[in-house]
């Protein structure tokens, strides 16, 4: 192992926030004397992959194996890039400043489409070739994980393998795998092949993508890789004493899992249909390690996550014990993603005791109709009951997410939405002591429909991106200008997403080209640029517009029918005929099952801590 | 409002952590402060935050062997057991010094440390009388025009450095010891200062030694 440091210290006296590249935080675990090297990597910032809760969780449950040695890797800031290339230095681990090359293996999540290039600039500046038919024997393995694993096929040419789903146990046999592989002195192809006997594995070298779209394994690999679902939440404790930075990074608190999945059953989410069943944690654990993560930490502010925290069964019981366990201390307590039909009085005061950041409630569509075709499962006076709540509690400010060309939209659900904000704003400001009203604040945040696998919106186009603009234009005229703020996701990088949420594997030379072009972290939008990634698709044959807005036959082949999530096509075909007819579907851990084919088909159930949940 | 235990910490920020800034500082030492378990005071009101204050701030890549910050606590702790618990809650880098209390109504580190001494590392081969004889001619000039960010300051040398820079030709290193008086005019930095002087470019590591308090005793230090 190769300590760069002596190489990486000149150029930080050059470079923008040098705390992303020095270590030496709180909490770091360092294992110079390993036997095997994991470098697990987030393809963005440190600011912001410091934030990502799954590493977190996979370095604890590495740190388990007392041989192992697992350090962290983001992507340099463009200054810090330009000053390494120019003074050819690789691009390095924090905890042992090695260059990544010299790893094991490095593991890449893979959190959205738009960190794609980043990857790609990742592995040039490791010198590691980018695609992995390129790589040599002295090559880490490179493994990628996450989200976007989910449609494999746009990145499947620069990694070796790719998990699916949770990584608590197969991040492990993976691990295990290649050091049992590497101790018979295989070869690397032997102990990719090897990868492949691992359940939730695809090693994409092992596929190929016949004529009709289908990809299929060459020799005796499995013909669908199986989602990996840990049954059991309870079974790890949450990480509690995670690496603590010095930078002011994106969700800078302590943080516990609260339960993992939702079963709500929102048409355009993928998350809440590929993280399925809910499986939550019990009240006790959850204080338990939140307890444990503030004092190893020392953090100021716990945040109890998940795809839709207010549904856990004990969460009243679970703020309560927090709030006289931590009374006096300063510490706030925040719960993101609440659902509008959860957030209840009880609630709004319990969370009101600590600090009151900004409240945000994502109503996704202004109309009933759209709500009920995409369903949301959600009613206007839910949402005015809510703010009604919110406001009376003590909350000043609320925020408000909303999504522009859903399935079945028209002009009329567009300006409904401008309605519902108006409605929200006399809400809010009723509730609102007159001489507070001052700082009464709306924001709408309104983004661009795209279009995801395993989602019943998986067939369908993304809406062209000049009718994007003009109903973002109808949105803006028809929006009250007092109090609301409005701000538009751009419909460019949404436009992107589209194509390689959309794509098979042919996609890759264009992710590459694009890369090649000079493409690097797309989500900043000071270096994203859209003529750059619609030359660059075109050079792989690939017309980004057409490509976005093509709706796919219900019936036919997808560049992820290989990946099995769990879902049935037909119970995401009967969710996308329901749309049309704006009928809901009731989420299953309230009542009966909704036969979506997760539980039977991967052998897992609802694991609901309370024994009930209340709706 | 002077309630409280005023507890006094000095503490390094050296090594790789010369690098952090002075909010990432003062971040590093509040989590210290929970992750010891200090029975800290927090504010009254719709935030409630720790109480703390720093010293004056250490620019980004200046290392400090003896720097400062005051935190009030609602109960006492003895200072041993205040040190060895702090000493266990952050890394080395950042290690505390020493610790004592000081009287709640003291006014603030900030306006209270004037004299800062820094210690200016150079290139090997700079031969010391060459830098002697650069830094009389600089002080000689009396004034020193700098610009930092676009914007055009002058510094009066006679008032801005209390003691005449001290060539420090030990064990083969070329150092030099820069006392900087910081106030109201802005201060000079020692790496600006030394640039004049021997020209752009030589100045490798520059580590904050001591801070000082000035009033008609001399120069004292806050612990």
């Amino acid at each position: 192992m190769n300590d760069v440091w002596e190489r990486v210290e000149p150029l930080l006296r050059q470079v923008e926030r040098p705390a992303r590249y020095v270590d030496r935080e709180w909490g770091v675990v360092r294992r110079p004397d390993a036997g095997y090297h994991v470098a697990l990597m987030y393809p963005d910032t440190y600011e912001v992959g410091m934030a990502n809760q799954a590493l977190q969780v996979l370095a604890a449950r590495l740190s388990t194996l007392d041989d192992v040695a697992c350090e962290r890797v983001f992507i340099p800031w463009v200054d810090m890039s330009a000053a390494m290339r120019a003074h050819e230095v690789p691009l390095f681990t924090l905890e042992s400043c090695t260059p990544v090359a010299e790893m094991d293996m490095l593991g890449i999540t893979l959190p959205n489409e738009l960190t794609y290039t980043n990857v790609l600039e990742a592995l040039d500046l490791a010198g590691i070739p980018l695609r992995a038919h390129d790589r040599g024997e002295t090559h880490p393995l490179v493994v990628g994980g996450g989200p976007c694993s989910h449609n494999p096929e746009p990145m499947a040419a620069f990694f070796d393998a790719i998990l699916v789903g949770d990584g608590e146990e197969a991040l492990l046999e993976i691990v295990a795998s290649h050091r049992a592989s590497m101790a018979a002195g295989l070869s690397r192809e032997e102990s990719v092949r090897a990868l492949a006997g691992i359940d939730g594995v695809y090693v994409p070298s092992l596929y190929l993508v016949g004529d009709d779209g289908v990809v299929r394994p060459v020799d005796d690999a499995p013909a669908r890789v199986t989602r990996r679902v840990l049954a059991d939440l309870d079974t790890y404790v949450s990480p509690t004493c995670p690496v603590v930075p010095y930078a002011d990074v994106v969700h800078d608190r302590a943080t516990v899992e609260v339960l993992r999945g939702c079963s709500r059953g929102c048409r355009f989410c993928q998350a809440g249909m590929v993280y399925r069943p809910v499986r939550e944690r019990p009240a006790d654990s959850i204080v338990r390690d939140a307890i444990a993560s503030l004092r190893c930490t020392g953090y100021e502010e716990l945040s109890l996550t998940s795809l839709s925290t207010a549904d856990h069964s004990q969460l009243e019981e679970v703020l309560r014990r927090l709030a006289n366990r931590l009374e006096g201390t300063g510490t706030a307590i925040s719960v993101p993603s609440l659902r509008i039909d959860s957030f209840t009085v009880p609630l709004a005061r319990l969370l009101g005791d600590g600090r009151k950041a900004g409240l945000t409630f994502a109503p996704e569509a202004g109309s009933q109709r759209l709500r009920d075709a995409i369903n949301k499962n959600i009613t206007e006076e839910e949402i005015l009951t809510a703010v009604d709540q919110a406001f009376t509690a003590g909350w000043r400010r609320v925020k408000l997410y909303f999504m522009i060309g859903l399935p079945t939209e028209t002009d009329e659900d567009v300006t409904a939405i401008a309605a519902l904000v108006e409605r929200v704003f006399a809400t809010a400001r009723a509730a609102t002591p007159p001489g507070e009203r001052g700082g009464l604040r709306v924001a709408v945040s309104a983004s661009t429909f795209v279009p995801k696998a395993h989602t019943p919106f998986q067939w369908d186009g993304q809406l062209p991106i000049e009718e994007v603009r003009r109903r973002q234009v109808l949105l803006r005229q028809a929006m009250p200008r007092k109090g609301v703020e409005l701000s538009f996701h751009d419909a460019g990088s949404s436009l992107l997403e589209a194509v390689l949420a959309k794509g098979g594997r042919e996609a890759a030379a264009g992710v590459e080209a694009a890369w090649r072009a000079g493409a690097v972290f797309d989500a900043w939008s000071e270096h994203f640029s859209l003529a750059r990634w619609i030359e660059a698709l075109a050079s792989a044959g690939i017309d980004a517009a057409a490509y976005a807005a093509e709706a796919r036959d219900r019936h036919g082949a997808l560049p992820w029918d290989h990946i099995d999530s769990g879902l049935s096509s037909a119970f995401l075909r009967a969710e996308r005929e329901r749309t049309d007819r704006a009928e809901t579907t009731a989420d299953c851990t309230f009542g009966e099952c909704t036969g979506c084919g997760v539980c039977p088909g991967l052998g897992v159930d609802v694991v609901v801590a309370g024994g009930e949940r209340r709706g | 409002m002077a309630e409280g235990f005023r507890l006094r910490v000095c503490f390094r920020k050296a090594g790789r952590l010369r690098y952090l800034s002075h909010l990432e500082t003062g971040r590093a030492w509040e989590r210290a402060a929970r992750r010891a378990g200090l029975p800290y005071a927090v504010t009254q009101g719709y935030n409630p935050r720790m109480k703390v204050a720093f010293g004056p701030a250490l620019p980004v890549g200046t290392a400090g062997m003896r720097e400062y910050l005051d935190i009030t606590l609602t109960r006492f702790v003895p200072v041993a057991q205040v040190q060895e618990g702090l000493r266990a809650s952050i890394v080395e880098e950042l290690a505390p010094v020493e610790c004592g209390y000081v009287s709640p109504t003291e006014p603030s580190l900030a306006s209270r440390l004037t004299i800062a001494e820094y210690e200016v590392e150079l290139e090997r081969g700079v031969p010391p009388q060459e830098l002697e004889r650069s830094l009389d001619a600089l002080m000689r000039t009396g004034g020193l025009e700098t610009e930092h960010k676009g914007k055009q300051k002058f510094f009066d040398l006679a008032v801005v450095l209390p003691k005449e820079p001290e060539v420090m030709s030990d064990a083969g290193r070329a150092a030099v010891r820069v006392w900087v008086r910081m106030g109201p005019h802005g201060s000079l930095r020692p790496e600006t200062f030394m640039s004049a002087a021997i020209g752009p470019g030589r100045p490798v590591a520059v580590t904050r030694t001591e801070l000082f308090i000035e009033d008609e005793q001399g120069w004292i230090r806050p612990l």
